[in-house]
């Protein structure tokens, strides 16, 4: 008995399209209805973020950052910030850092809401979108609340904070905490345990270990592949040294290591690890500290070269700033870590069918903004 | 008898260590100011020598670069050793410097090499230096060991080749084309060598320090605003 082949046939998924996350195209070669190849065009939101910035002076880059992973501007904010600082030696006091991995960590639980709420609907699953969407909702508000913008914060600066916490934030964030840890039990019974949801994803899409780390795959699809590889915990920066928590890893709890459904399960693990992390840094936040205290007045750093990798919600977000010593960056280049994760999608959804696409597609996360620049 | 001297010149010592200087010569017996001159000369070398000992143990912290330094180092050691002419001009503690001919079989080798096993490519980032030159940047991290090394390699603008390291990370098979798209720089080697970012038409290098807008694309007149960004 021979395999049987159908006629080899290519199909576009994209560029428009509500499954792929942004302005993607998609060039599939079927056989059958089983893949043979994907081949991603990207460069549909390309906007020369990189050639911006050495045209405009460093605090004008925060801006640009926020516009590259919009679901997640207040890491790339962070990432940006860390970098500058190592690369011109300034110290910032606590309640700077600790607001900071405050705002990130909200981020990051804002940032997997909508991951594993969109994951769903790609799936078909509509409701669990909107009880996702409900509560990242409150989480925006927050944000509102400190800087006054929902989406695009530029808010953390080089050495320091466009403001400092309004009054009633850190009541509000433990309300709003209280209210969201058993909101997370919900949505894990809600979709993880959805027998169609585990159909569509378990068993599917498997990522070996190795697989991952050649193509630079990090962050949560990496954690899902079985490898306990957080920058927080290896590499931290920050404060995140001074706090407690746990790396979540794909356990192959409904199938396979490394398959879908464990990429879902690891960001849903994260978030309750993030709401772990909020409150202890709620708890040491200093009363006093004056956030603009370390701004320097000019940007203007020494020349030399820092490469620096921050954990963001999707993987490791790495900055290369090369400074010649004016007030422009010579050279900036963001290393994004959901353009490397796109870049493993031919290699794992080959052989998968059709439909299995979107599910693998979805269970990555990927960003468009963050991928093109 | 004797007690009382050891007595008066333990004093006087202690005295003239905290900074009295008189309190030896005031000793009015002369044996008794000549050992208590003694004890104090014996003391004072005791003392340095302590701050000696709390120098040394202070003095292999400060030898001890951090880890990535020390990282650079020991791979700038072994490169030198194994590929001894692929080192490109001053090397320093920060990154290592290589000539483009032999990228491929070092890339292989700081790979497989046990000691180092840099299984991740972290960054691929191209790079114009100015006065024609080009310079494609490497960050490697270990997953095994917990290190980073940075690799600069440098070409002329006018024949940017460095091989393609694509088959060894695949991950740098889409780095490497972005800085293709963004500096021109030709991977050799490289399977699927094409624009990613840009159009597949677009013209010219657009991170390069030289680079000129061209004047339409399609019939669509490309904007030039060089103004405006201040």
């Amino acid at each position: 008995m021979g395999v049987v082949h159908g006629q080899e046939m290519v199909l576009n998924i994209g560029p428009q399209h509500p499954a792929t996350h942004g302005v993607l195209r998609l060039q599939v070669k079927t056989d059958g209805e089983v893949i043979s190849e994907i081949t991603p065009y990207l460069g549909y939101l390309h906007r020369c973020f990189e050639k911006h910035c050495e045209n405009v002076s460093y605090e004008q880059v925060i801006p640009f950052t926020d516009r590259c992973d919009y679901l997640a501007s207040m890491t790339m904010n962070f990432g940006y910030v860390v970098a500058m600082e190592q690369l011109m030696d300034i110290k910032v006091n606590d309640r700077v850092q600790y607001i900071r991995v405050i705002m990130a960590e909200l981020q990051r639980i804002a940032s997997h809401l909508l991951a594993t709420g969109v994951f769903g609907l790609d799936l078909g699953a509509f409701t669990p979108f909107l009880h996702m969407l409900r509560d990242r909702e409150r989480i925006i508000d927050l944000f509102e609340m400190t800087c006054g913008a929902r989406l695009l914060y530029n808010y953390m600066w080089v050495g320091g904070l466009s403001h400092d916490l309004p009054k009633g934030f850190v009541e509000e964030t433990l309300r709003f905490l209280d209210y969201f840890e058993p909101k997370v039990d919900e949505f894990e019974n809600l979709l993880g345990h959805n027998k169609i949801f585990v159909e569509r994803t378990a068993d599917i899409g498997i990522m070996p270990a190795e697989v991952a780390i050649n193509y630079g795959v990090t962050g949560p699809n990496l954690r899902a592949s079985g490898i306990k590889w957080d920058l927080r915990k290896d590499d931290p920066y920050s404060v995140y040294d001074r706090l407690d928590f746990d790396v979540p890893i794909g356990l192959g709890i409904k199938g396979t290591v490394g398959d879908s459904w464990d990429r879902f399960y690891v960001r849903l693990q994260e978030m309750r690890q993030s709401i772990n992390i909020v409150r202890q840094a709620i708890d040491k936040l200093p009363k006093d500290g004056d956030v603009h205290q370390s701004m320097p007045k000019k940007i203007r750093p020494p020349k030399g070269s820092i490469y620096s990798r921050t954990e963001s919600p999707r993987g490791d977000l790495g900055y290369y700033i090369e400074s010649d010593g004016s007030d422009t960056p010579y050279r900036l280049k963001m290393r994004s870590p959901a353009f490397t994760a796109l870049g493993v999608l031919n290699e794992i959804a080959g052989g998968w069918l059709m439909s299995d696409v979107l599910a693998i597609l979805g269970s990555l996360d990927i960003v468009l903004g963050e991928i093109d620049r | 008898m004797s007690e009382d001297k050891q007595k008066l010149i333990n004093d006087a010592v202690e005295k003239a260590l905290a900074g009295d200087a008189d309190a030896v010569n005031n000793i009015e017996d002369r044996v008794t100011r000549a050992k208590a001159k003694a004890a104090l000369v014996k003391a004072q070398r005791e003392q340095p020598k302590k701050e000696d000992s709390n120098d040394d143990a202070s003095k292999p912290d400060e030898k001890e670069p951090p880890v990535s330094n020390n990282t650079v180092q020991k791979v700038s050691a072994s490169l030198a050793a194994k590929f001894p002419k692929s080192l490109d001009g001053e090397q320093n503690s920060d990154w290592i410097q290589l000539k483009p001919e032999n990228w491929f079989e070092i890339a292989k080798w700081l790979k497989d090499n046990p000691d180092f096993y840099f299984d991740s490519l972290q960054c691929n980032t191209g790079f114009d230096l100015g006065e024609g030159l080009l310079e494609s940047r490497y960050n490697f991290h270990s997953m095994k060991h917990l290190h980073c090394v940075e690799i600069r390699i440098r070409v002329s603008a006018e024949k940017p080749d460095i091989p393609s390291v694509e088959s060894l990370w695949r991950v740098a098979d889409w780095f490497e084309r972005e800085t293709y798209d963004m500096f021109g720089i030709n991977f050799t080697g490289h399977s699927d060598l094409r624009r990613i970012l840009l159009p597949e038409d677009w013209e010219g290098w657009p991170l390069r320090k030289d680079y000129e807008e061209q004047e339409t694309y399609h019939g669509i007149v490309v904007p030039k605003v060089k103004e405006g960004w201040e």
